[in-house]
């Protein structure tokens, strides 16, 4: 969900881009996190664990815990938290520990 | 107890009092900071100089009490919105308290808001007099309060209150909180006085929806019969119509 | 494989509130810095505060914390000493005072002759039934982004922990438009400056002390949440379960130091709680057992971000006049800082930090 009003920010956003989440499209912000973009879409389950298959989404939004791991143009364990969205990306929830090159298989 | 709920008790309010002899002459400060922090940004805001300098910034603030004129201008300085001013002179019934309010929407002069005391419940209806939001403020408007005089030393924090989805006009949008508040706390008793105040009866409708509802509040709340309450002077058009067609005198088809 | 080596004077790791105090300070000196931060703006946490900040009024007090990182971020950004890298994570700390560098996927490796590490802290989590959830984030992730991205997390949210963060960040959520069922504490008493926890009591949000959360439930997302009361002894009271219906919950229960590269440059560390964890040990100028690595703001020990800045100035300064900068004025200027360090930290709610520091400042 966006805040349209604030009583002290003003929320300047970028141009707005088109991405594409599991083969759905989206839209969201430049100059935005991929999972600002996909909280705004009321999207926050961001991966599989590996070991016992649980949900997972975003814990520290800032780098630091690699809780939201996904899939991003093809490169798994990109951490979304801190990448930026861009026109045209392709982000997949992530299962497990991710695979590399999944597309040539 | 503030250390586990919040919530400052009675004595540690009592303790933040100013005297009652100035309370007795107008608008003063109250300093509602009850814990030694380093902060000190309220000694620099008054013009006055009512709130003394700090030789430690970690010192609880303190007031000269016949300095201050109950301005407010300290009020939107303090990181901990700590700071209130109380006027317990503001009218016969009613005191003023200025607060600090950091949420949207800002309420409307005018406009009557939920008085919220320092655990958050509402205690009385508080009526706006004025919103003080300048640029050098920062987004820390003060909004001034009248409520009654024995909640002077209660409200500390206002709800803008939702309008009420108990619709009685709609022509112009009354909600039957909007009626009641005129009947209970503005003391109006006809029908012509909520039309004015309102525009109950003004708009497209004439009155047709709305008047007998109303009529029906002013039963419920002061007791006067429908048949006893004057009702407001029905004047053409009683439909909505269109100004060229009465300008015209002719069909609207003609004047298209 | 050949790499290049990049020789500088001063670096300064991580541009929060204590890096961009200490390259300030050192490039006022004189000295030539370079500042690396990860994230591709200046400011650290800073950017996300947006409440006025407490301290002297002589030193930003009153002032919005993203207003703050605005102007230090100008400052540096226009003085002509100091050298920014943004995007720029340093991965690691080598032998003979290398750092390994990686900016936008190319790695370059830089030799400063003076390096002060002001990596901030990582949020903690909390060990309960399903907290692992979408839906559960620490209070710090929720305030970036609320207040960065201006986006919602949910609807309803659950804090737990009545610090100065769980609380501040509870004020926060209720101005963007959530609701805020209620804040816990496992304390017997609120952490959090009283004015603070005033503030959002008196906007209704209950706060339990002697309360903490006993699990989380939903099925894929965060649907709900049950509370319980603690005894005298911190052990849940069976039978005092609360059940709330929230979709987001907030753990706001600590910072632990970021002390990666200390550690790696080999810097004596001591396990300090009252800062926080595992800290390192260093002088009144912020140098650590290393000679020229100096630690300052979070990394140094969980505090305020105003005690940061002071520490970042202290640091930069002296890695400064190390190299022979400065040297006429530094008496007056270190005395003037640390005068405004001891003032917040003297006070009755400094005891803590005082404690800490008591156990992590050593004469070197």
């Amino acid at each position: 969900m966006r805040i349209e009003q604030h009583p002290i920010l003003e929320f300047r956003r970028g141009k707005k881009v088109k991405f594409i989440f599991d083969g759905k499209e989206y839209e969201g912000y430049e100059g935005e996190t991929i999972a600002a973009a996909l909280h705004a879409a009321g999207i926050r389950v961001m991966r599989e664990s590996p070991v016992l298959h649980r949900p997972r989404g975003l814990f520290c939004a800032i780098g630091n815990c690699s809780s939201c791991l996904m899939t991003v143009n093809g490169e798994p364990n990109v951490r979304i938290c801190t990448e930026k969205l861009r026109e045209g990306m392709v982000v997949n929830s992530q299962k497990g520990k991710g695979v590399l090159y999944e597309k040539r298989s | 107890m503030l250390p586990v709920d919040g919530i400052p008790t009675p004595e540690d309010i009592m303790a933040k009092m100013p005297p009652p002899e100035r309370l007795a002459r107008g608008p003063v400060v109250m300093v509602e900071c009850f814990q030694q922090i380093p902060c000190d940004p309220c000694t620099h805001a008054c013009p006055r100089q009512a709130i003394l300098p700090m030789k430690d910034i970690n010192e609880i603030p303190r007031v000269d009490y016949e300095k201050c004129n109950g301005c407010g201008q300290c009020i939107s300085v303090c990181p901990g919105l700590a700071l209130f001013v109380v006027d317990l002179t503001y009218s016969e019934e009613e005191a003023l308290v200025k607060l600090p309010y950091e949420f949207l929407p800002l309420p409307a002069e005018g406009q009557v808001v939920a008085g919220l005391n320092r655990a958050g419940e509402e205690v009385c209806p508080a009526r706006v007099v004025k919103v003080v939001a300048t640029e050098k403020m920062d987004k820390t408007a003060v909004i001034w309060l009248a409520v009654p005089k024995n909640m002077a030393m209660e409200v500390r924090h206002l709800k803008v209150k939702p309008r009420g989805t108990t619709v009685i006009c709609r022509c112009e949008d009354v909600t039957l909180e909007e009626i009641e508040h005129l009947i209970k706390v503005e003391g109006v008793r006809t029908l012509e006085e909520i039309k004015r105040l309102k525009r109950c009866g003004m708009g497209p409708c004439q009155g047709r929806t709305c008047l007998p509802l109303i009529a029906r509040e002013i039963y419920r709340l002061c007791g006067t019969e429908p048949d006893s309450l004057a009702w407001p002077t029905y004047r053409p058009p009683v439909i909505p119509l269109k100004l060229g067609v009465l300008a015209g005198g002719g069909s609207d088809d003609a004047q298209a | 494989m050949k790499r290049e080596v990049r020789f500088a004077e001063i670096a300064v790791v991580g541009g929060g509130p204590a890096g961009l105090c200490a390259a300030l300070e050192a490039a006022r000196a004189g000295a030539r810095v370079v500042l690396l931060d990860r994230q591709d703006h200046l400011g650290g946490q800073l950017i996300k505060q947006t409440h006025r900040f407490f301290g002297s009024k002589s030193h930003r007090a009153s002032q919005r914390g993203f207003k703050i990182a605005e102007a230090l971020t100008r400052e540096v950004a226009s003085h002509p000493a100091v050298e920014v890298h943004t995007g720029a994570t340093v991965f690691g700390f080598y032998e003979d005072g290398v750092l390994g560098v990686e900016q936008k996927g190319r790695v370059f490796y830089l030799k400063p002759a003076r390096v002060i590490v002001a990596t901030g802290a990582a949020e903690r989590t909390l060990a309960f039934p399903n907290n692992d959830l979408p839906g559960i984030y620490g209070a710090g992730a929720v305030q970036t982004l609320v207040n960065v991205y201006g986006i919602l997390p949910g609807r309803r949210v659950l804090m737990v922990g009545a610090g100065n963060i769980g609380v501040i960040v509870s004020y926060q959520l209720l101005q963007a438009g959530m609701e805020v069922a209620a804040i816990v504490e496992a304390a017997p008493v609120i952490g959090a400056y009283w004015v603070h926890a005033a503030k959002v009591r008196r906007a209704g949000v209950p706060i339990y002390t002697s309360h903490t959360i006993k699990e989380a439930y939903g099925k894929r997302e965060v649907e709900g949440a049950v509370i319980w009361q603690l005894d005298g002894d911190g052990k849940p009271i069976p039978g005092t379960e609360k059940d709330l219906a929230v979709d987001t919950i907030c753990l706001s229960v600590g910072l632990s130091p970021l002390i990666e590269l200390l550690a790696q440059a080999g810097c004596r560390l001591a396990y300090v709680p009252e800062l926080g964890g595992h800290v390192p040990l260093r002088d009144e100028n912020l140098q650590t057992t290393v000679p020229g690595v100096y630690v300052a703001g979070d990394a140094a020990g969980v505090e305020e971000a105003s005690a940061a800045m002071m520490e970042g100035a202290l640091a930069g300064l002296h890695a400064a006049y190390s190299l022979g900068y400065g040297q006429q004025d530094y008496e007056a200027r270190r005395a003037a800082i640390r005068e405004q360090l001891e003032a917040l930290r003297s006070g009755p709610v400094g005891e803590k930090i005082r404690r800490g520091l008591s156990k992590a400042i050593i004469q070197l």
